[in-house]
């Protein structure tokens, strides 16, 4: 169950982020997961939920977005999904291709909802 | 109230990859190839680095971390052959940087040729962690089915080289070498296929010689070409 390891650093993150942004709610964690991540959704949004409220408050969401695997042809530079894990190019039949999407977990966004406004008044 | 949106793009892991690179480089430079090894329980990892050990002796040095849920017994097997550190997880279900630095730490970072991790027996986790690894090899045993390949893919696709393990055991197992080849170059076409049994020492020096040639060229390129400059 390595989702939890991966939340702990995905925490972190944003973490650093409010510090950066100086404070506020954290209201939604927008997250891509590609299908070669060897990350297991479900689990990912489990061990989310278990860990978030330690951080950020519970009501915090986290939106998650799969994300196919896209490839690269290194001949003939076509661009193509990898349906079923079949690294090979659909147009030439070369297997010298590239993965250009799809393997890594990606923090998109942070959104927070603070109550200071945008010239700083303290509340 | 003011809510707002902060785009990140920045890849989850990006820390322990970077640290993971400035590691390797690190061991590199001072000429330790990493090797990950990685498999299912009981693929034979502590019996491949037993006849490595053998092979290399008194040739070329080497240090192995051993990553164990709870137990120490591979530890125990290896310490009378090579200097090992044991890496308790506690549960865990695969290694992370921080561990192995500790291991290094309690080897007193040894200045070896080869840094073997003995990956905790799993083939979906430790595929996600970078652990300063120059080489990723997933063992598969000729026991445990020719469609492992298909059912782990980034396991297969993160990996550079394959070894099939339990040669010997291939005439009393559904299993074909060819399979589990194709099965595999359909996910990684560069993996690098080997095979060997072990126990009565056929392909570990086809498996060493594999290891000696990694260490010259993936270490190459820390060195400035003489001449160079
Ligand atoms: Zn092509």
């Amino acid at each position: 169950m390595h989702e939890r390891s991966l939340i702990r650093s995905l925490l972190r993150q944003v973490e650093q982020i409010v510090a950066v942004e100086g404070g506020g709610k954290v209201t939604e964690i927008r997250v891509q997961v590609g299908d070669l991540s060897g990350v297991e959704p479900l689990l990912f949004q489990t061990a989310f939920d278990d860990m978030v409220p330690s951080v950020f408050s519970s009501d915090c969401r986290l939106a998650l977005e799969i994300v196919p695997v896209t490839a690269v042809c290194s001949e003939c530079e076509h661009q193509f999904e990898i349906v079923d894990f079949q690294f090979r190019c659909p147009e030439c039949q070369t297997k010298s291709v590239q993965v250009i999407q799809g393997d890594e977990v990606t923090l998109i966004s942070v959104s927070i909802n603070s109550n200071n406004s945008i010239e700083g008044v303290a509340s | 109230m003011n809510q707002r949106t902060i785009v990140v793009q920045r890849d989850v892991q990006a820390d322990q990859k970077a640290d993971a690179a400035t590691e390797r480089e690190r061991l590199g430079r001072r000429g330790t190839l990493v090797v990950n090894l990685l498999s299912s329980p009981g693929a034979g990892k502590t019996t491949l680095l037993e006849a490595t050990a053998r092979h290399f002796a008194g040739r070329r040095s080497m240090a192995v971390l051993v990553g164990d849920l709870e137990t120490d017994r591979d530890a125990k097997r290896l310490s009378p052959l090579v200097p090992v550190a044991q890496l308790t997880t506690g549960g865990a279900c695969h290694l992370e940087l921080s561990l192995v630095q500790r291991g290094l730490k309690a080897l007193g970072d040894p200045e070896v040729d080869f840094l073997f991790i003995e990956n905790v027996g799993n083939l979906v986790c430790p595929a996600s962690h970078d652990l300063a690894e120059h080489l990723r090899v997933v063992l598969i045993s000729t026991t445990e089915g020719d469609d492992k390949p298909g059912k782990y893919p980034k396991m297969f696709r993160t990996s550079q080289a394959m070894v099939i393990t339990k040669l010997d055991l291939l005439p009393h197992v559904p299993f074909s070498v060819k399979a589990v080849t194709e099965d595999a170059h359909r996910i990684q076409p560069h993996l690098k296929v080997l095979a060997n049994c072990a126990l009565d020492g056929s392909g570990i020096a086809s498996w060493c010689d594999f290891l000696e040639e990694q260490h010259q060229q993936q270490l190459a390129t820390y060195h400035e070409p003489a001449g160079n400059r």
